[in-house]
């Protein structure tokens, strides 16, 4: 579903991903772990092109990302994307940041986007903040909104770029559980976390990315169990 | 009742109203396009094409590095004077604010849209928006928001700015003010008064403006 291969972006003289390879399946959950500034968020954003590669090939379902052809905005509405930070729109109710996406991308009408939505806001259990400005939202609900805004667009793909690393701890779970849903309904996933508990119970497989490449992939229960790369086995001691 | 209706502070305000409009009119249609300007080139600011970044920089710096008597001096006689047409008064003043208040706008609308989160650009292009509809739909609803104490602040200063053009006998609140006197010789009342004109308009602008700046704050 996503190949990736020899993948180098540099910012200026600074190389951060260094030949990354990597074959993504549909409905793999994938996580991407390592240190920061080890280049997987960098990974991540090449995937939908929110960073310029610099060289080498990303291709999503047949298309490359690369090719200077291709029409960016069309792939993207198949590629959601979840941020750290949220990035909701302020200036927007909840509802409005969840049917923006379909109206103005799909061409949809107000009451038929809103149909898309209000089933996605019961999903992750905001059915009463539709009408809610973000501010007035914690954390894990802005992020479950965020989720929300992706899943409108009825992505193929969903990328999440560390999101729980911004959330007060107790509201983690929340986020969490609905990523596994997700998971479970057979999404296909790349997700960039620190939650090592996640990436061992829902990852299919595991990314571990140290100085811009990948050091080490394998199973979960293999990659945390008995890893073999001495860089993998010396973050663990760390996180673990 | 009398006492009121022979003092030269009433009898210099039918003067005034007459010069009010005229400041009003000047002031707002000028800062109408230069609204127009200052969105054009403040954009023209953020762009990552050189040569239309560069013509924009060098019109904001122009505009703000001369005085603006010497920018209506320079429209009214100068472009006159090249040109070899006589350009109306009031049109003069109106080009005037428009270019002069066009800079400053425009560096308003650099300042506010810059201002605006990175992430909120890609959450939009994320979804799948096109640039032109991140801007349109994400980022200048909000860059608007914070534009509009500045521009409230600009209006009362381009507002102030129109009195310049009692030098080339524009019959603004100033030079209508000016008349007043200069048939009377009754200066004080008469410049209290156009004070007092200014006041009217600039103050109570000034007290939204710290409402709308507090609200905003939140």
């Amino acid at each position: 579903m996503i190949t990736v291969k020899d993948l180098h972006k540099s910012f200026g003289s600074n190389e951060v991903l260094k030949g990354i390879n990597a074959e993504i399946k549909e409905k793999e959950v994938v996580c991407v772990i390592g240190p920061s500034g080890s280049g997987k968020s960098t990974f991540l954003r090449c995937l939908n092109l929110l960073e310029e590669v610099t060289s080498g090939d990303v291709i999503i379902q047949g298309d490359n990302l690369t090719d200077p052809k291709i029409n960016i905005n069309k792939i993207r509405s198949r590629v959601g994307m979840v941020f750290q930070h949220f990035n909701l729109f302020p200036h927007k109710t909840v509802l409005e940041n969840i049917t923006i996406g379909p109206i103005k991308v799909k061409g949809m009408k107000k009451a038929e986007a809103e149909k898309v939505a209000r089933p996605l806001l019961e999903k992750v259990g905001l059915s009463d903040k539709a009408d809610a400005y973000p501010e007035s939202l914690s954390g894990g609900q802005k992020q479950r909104v965020a989720i929300a805004r992706s899943l409108a667009m009825e992505p193929s793909i969903m990328l999440f770029d560390e999101p729980t690393s911004a959330l007060d701890p107790e509201l983690v779970g929340d986020v969490l559980e609905v990523m596994k849903d997700l998971a479970k309904e057979g999404m296909t996933m790349v997700v960039v976390t620190h939650e090592m508990g996640f990436a061992r119970e829902v990852g299919d497989r595991v990314l571990f990315m140290d100085e811009g490449v990948i050091m080490e992939e394998d199973l979960p229960e293999k990659l945390f169990g008995d890893p073999q790369n001495p860089r993998t086995q010396e973050f663990l001691s760390k996180v673990l | 009742m009398e006492f009121i209706t022979e003092s030269h502070y009433y009898r210099v305000m039918p003067f005034l109203l007459e010069g009010l409009v005229w400041t009003l009119l000047i002031t707002f249609v000028g800062l109408i396009i230069g609204f127009v300007l200052g969105a054009i080139f403040g954009f023209a600011r953020l762009s990552k094409n050189k040569l239309i970044y560069g013509i924009a920089t060098v019109y904001v710096e122009a505009v703000r590095g001369t005085p603006i008597l010497a920018q209506i001096l320079f429209i009214y006689f100068g472009l006159s004077d090249l040109m070899g047409v006589n350009i109306d008064k009031i049109t003069a003043s109106i080009i005037a604010i428009a270019i002069n208040a066009g800079a400053y706008i425009a560096e308003i609308v650099r300042g506010a849209v810059y201002s605006i989160d990175k992430g909120q650009e890609e959450a939009g292009r994320s979804i799948g928006l096109t640039r032109n509809q991140t801007m349109r739909y994400i980022i200048w609803p909000q860059a608007f928001r914070r534009m509009i104490p500045p521009l409230g602040n600009q209006f009362v200063i381009s507002l102030k700015d129109t009195s310049l053009f009692s030098v080339i006998a524009v019959g603004e609140l100033l030079y209508m003010g000016q008349q007043y006197y200069g048939m009377t010789f009754q200066a004080f009342q008469a410049l209290t008064m156009v004070c007092v004109m200014y006041l009217i308009i600039t103050v109570p602008t000034a007290i939204y403006l710290r409402r709308v700046e507090r609200r905003l704050d939140v």
